[in-house]
């Protein structure tokens, strides 16, 4: 009898799913992964199977990395004995629970737009004998179950691999079992949390604006948002130290880094807890019950607002903006950008790049990490500096235009590569001459329009009232020089129009070119200033910049005589090397 | 003069299009016709220029217009059959991006584009992203796109895709102008109707390869049957009458 109802248990489960509802969630589910919103763009479809693992790499990564800090072997050869595991894997739990939260987080800005059922579910589902209670209830069940798969995902590798590192050197198994379910519970409840605020601050966006506002709006909110998490990974390196360092009073701004609480709890569980953690672990309850209850309290009224009212929504909104610039902004046209190809591609660009949410979001990271950076070596610049000249005079204060121009100038030249509607780009192919190539000059006045002038500006106003007009004039005049010839290095080969061409194929030089970014900054923006600190003393040293600048400037002319015709002409689509070549010599 | 000689495009080893010829006068409307995979898309990318022959050539006033690409591509009005645009940007934005890459001067970009969007009842949703528009507004502005610079021809695949019955009714009218005007057309469609209404001559391609080409009354006259008609004749060996009767009888099956 038993054995009856077992075999008939599959049976029953596929029946279960062939519901409406399942059949639903299962839409729903798959749409959050595979794309939505109203475009009909196909976006960057990855797979689920390849989220899922990216989405898991940087944790298991980072835990493979700290196998040097914890291999038992290595601790007795630097002479480290009764290493108390759990007060050194402090820095480190905090860090996975730091990037948990921020992965999540960026999970959540990413598929915001596929989170919510659309004007294509409306036509598509509304008409259906379904309810749109039904529909709603689906929708959210899909949500729930991403944050759920999201949370366990991000950090399923760094909960076996973190734990099994910290304990490599310990004997008892219980001990890993221990320590990996406290860092999971951490982890995952961090995660979770972090989905939920992200979710609840958009979605008290969507409650109350109109469907028009929340479109423009909710853009800038998420590259905010983007900016907190870049900050928030950024609080690693400093905030395990004050945490250490706190007992009884905990100091008002760690009640406002949600990170500390996840940490406090774990510190907790493993009865190593003080008051001031205690403080802050009573937090996660409330806190929990805020985001959740407005998450899906806002989740309910957006739901009622947009979705239910799609059919009365006219399918245009006709916008005030007039595009016509004034004589001032034509006469600048017509000054900086001279062929009609750079004056049309020149407002592409520039309207892509402020419009298309992919681009702005990998622009306002790198925004984010470039500030994030540049406060770090201003703060450090300050510490005990004795005037404001003489910090402002420092390797440190000097830095910060070299490390926020590039940031930017490299993040531009990434956000190049990144495609946008490719079906689109037939009017290119049409209307430009792919022989005439001017892709490289038009990137170029794109980026240098785009950060020259507030950093030269910037850079030459503060220092002139810090440090008189001398430095000022020099330093503007450096950065000035650095970045175009940071841009022109940058650009060598380029031939396309920025967005139009297809992803770049998967090149065997990535990790090259990762390392050369690593190195490139550190001269950029670490070397330059250290050695313009001590040449500003003496200028007349600031010459011996002048034969890399010559070297850094040939390098692309170089390579401009020595490119071939074939290589000079437009792309509209990246191809990998050929193995073979077809003769076609029967034709 | 635009003429197809020889026109033929193999994708790996399977032909597209084999031996098309044909020639475009001033003033004639050439509908071509066709079933799905029939070739005509490939035959328009081949006239645009986006897609190269494997064999034969296309010119225009006795030069190849491979040897002359951009120029011949200022003469060029296009409509493609699916109108992707930047759904980011707005309908005003687009055309004046459209304007600039075509060279035109700033004040006739300005003064095209505002006469043509009130001549296509568009000029209220100037300013919405294009992501907004439905599929007749988007269609729309790609006719408009492809007016705005005067051009000497014109391809248009499928123009009448998602227009209100006012706009092709309106688009008609144009195709039947165009030609008065001595512009070139060159019209590829589904709709029979259409095609016998608005083109001088057709031409009819199965499988890549050209089984009718003369004008529309001649096509007709043949056979002595409408273009419906002779179009199922000639390419179709599928007997619509009883396949719809069979989707009857399967819609009605328990």
């Amino acid at each position: 009898m038993s054995l009856l109802a077992a075999k008939k248990l599959p049976h029953r489960w596929d029946k279960y799913l062939e519901r409406p509802f399942w059949r639903l969630v299962q839409l729903f589910g798959e749409r959050i992964f595979r794309g939505g919103g109203d475009s009909d763009s196909e976006g960057l479809d990855l797979g689920i199977g390849l989220v899922l693992t990216m989405l898991a790499m940087p944790g298991g990564f980072v835990a493979l990395l700290l196998l040097n800090k914890y291999g038992s072997l290595l601790q007795w050869m630097r002479g480290q004995k009764n290493v108390d595991t759990l007060m050194i894997a402090l820095p480190d739990e905090y860090f996975f629970i730091v990037l948990s939260m921020v992965v999540t987080g960026a999970v959540a800005i990413w598929r915001w737009d596929a989170i919510f059922p659309d004007r294509r579910d409306f036509g598509n589902l509304v008409h259906l004998p379904i309810s749109t209670r039904t529909i709603f209830s689906a929708n959210l069940a899909a949500v729930l179950f991403l944050v759920a798969l999201v949370a366990f995902d991000v950090n399923a590798a760094s909960c076996v691999l973190f734990p099994a590192v910290v304990t490599a050197a310990q004997t008892e198994f219980l001990f890993f079992v221990k320590f990996a379910a406290v860092h999971f519970i951490g982890a995952v409840l961090a995660s979770i949390f972090s989905f939920f605020a992200v979710f609840s601050v958009l979605g008290a966006l969507m409650a109350v604006l109109p469907a028009s506002a929340f479109k423009r709006i909710s853009a800038y909110v998420r590259g905010l948002i983007v900016v907190y998490l870049v900050s928030l990974l950024c609080t690693s390196a400093a905030v395990p130290d004050k945490i250490w360092r706190i007992r009884d009073h905990t100091p008002a701004w760690m009640f406002f880094l949600p990170s500390t609480w996840f940490l406090a709890l774990c510190q907790s569980l493993r009865a190593r807890s003080n008051p001031a953690l205690m403080q802050l672990e009573r937090l996660i309850l409330p806190g929990f019950l805020v985001v959740v209850a407005v998450a899906l309290g806002t989740y309910a009224i957006g739901y009622r607002r947009h979705f239910m009212r799609i059919a009365e929504m006219s399918e245009t909104t006709a916008g005030t903006r007039n595009p016509r610039p004034s004589r001032f902004g034509n006469a600048l046209r017509q000054l900086l950008l001279r062929t009609p190809f750079q004056r049309g591609c020149f407002s592409f660009v520039a309207k892509t790049l402020l419009r298309s949410e992919t681009h702005r979001l990998v622009l306002a990271a790198f925004a984010g990490l470039a500030l994030v950076l540049a406060s770090q070596a201003m703060m450090i610049a300050l510490e005990g500096a004795k005037s404001a000249r003489a910090a402002a005079l420092s390797a440190d204060a000097l830095s910060v235009p070299f490390i926020l121009t590039f940031l930017s100038i490299v993040g531009m030249r990434l956000v190049f590569e990144i495609p946008v509607e490719l079906r689109a780009n037939w009017i290119f192919q049409l209307t430009l001459d792919r022989q005439r190539q001017e892709c490289e000059p038009l990137a170029r006045r794109v980026i240098l329009i785009t950060v020259l002038p507030w950093a030269a500006g910037v850079t030459f106003a503060v220092y002139f009232y810090f440090a008189g007009i001398v430095a000022a004039s020099l330093h503007a005049l450096l950065v000035l020089t650095w970045s175009v010839l940071l841009t022109n290095l940058l650009l060598i080969r380029f031939r396309k129009l920025p967005f139009t061409c297809s992803f770049p194929v998967f090149k065997q030089h990535s990790i090259v070119i990762l390392i050369a970014f690593c190195f490139g900054f550190r001269i950029y923006a670490v070397s330059t200033p250290d050695f313009e600190a001590s040449a500003l003393l003496n200028p007349i040293r600031l010459l011996s910049l002048l034969p890399p600048a010559l070297v850094a400037w040939y390098i692309p002319r170089h390579f401009a005589g020595n490119t071939i015709e074939v290589e000079r002409k437009m792309i509209f689509e990246e191809t990998g090397p050929r193995s073979f070549e077809m003769l076609h010599l029967g034709e | 003069m635009l003429e197809a000689n020889q026109l033929t495009k193999r994708y790996a080893s399977l032909p597209a299009v084999q031996d098309l010829s044909f020639t475009l006068r001033p003033g004639q409307v050439l509908g071509c016709l066709g079933p799905n995979g029939s070739g005509k898309s490939t035959t328009v990318k081949m006239l645009t220029g986006l897609l190269e022959p494997t064999r034969g050539t296309v010119q225009f006033n006795g030069h190849s217009i491979q040897d002359d690409l951009p120029a011949y591509r200022r003469r060029l009005g296009y409509v493609p059959e699916e109108a992707h645009l930047y759904p980011y940007l707005t309908g005003w934005e687009y055309l004046e991006m459209v304007g600039t890459l075509r060279g035109m001067a700033r004040a006739a970009i300005e003064s095209k584009i505002d006469r043509l969007l009130q001549l296509f009842s568009l000029h209220p949703s100037r300013h919405a992203s294009i992501g907004t528009y439905s599929k007749g507004m988007r269609q729309r502005i790609l006719l408009i796109a492809a007016l705005m610079h005067d051009p000497e021809i014109f391809i248009f695949d499928e123009p009448l895709s998602g227009l209100d019955v006012t706009s092709a009714l309106i688009f008609k009218n144009l195709v039947h102008a165009l030609g008065h005007a001595g512009k070139l057309v060159f019209y590829c469609s589904h709709v029979l109707e259409v095609v016998e209404k608005v083109c001088s001559d057709v031409l009819i391609l199965r499988k890549g390869v050209v089984i009718a080409h003369d004008s529309v009354a001649n096509v007709g006259r043949i056979l002595g049957e409408s273009l419906e008609n002779t179009f199922l004749h000639l390419v179709d060996d599928v007997d619509t009458l009883r396949v719809a009767n069979d989707i009857v009888e399967v819609m009605r099956a328990a």
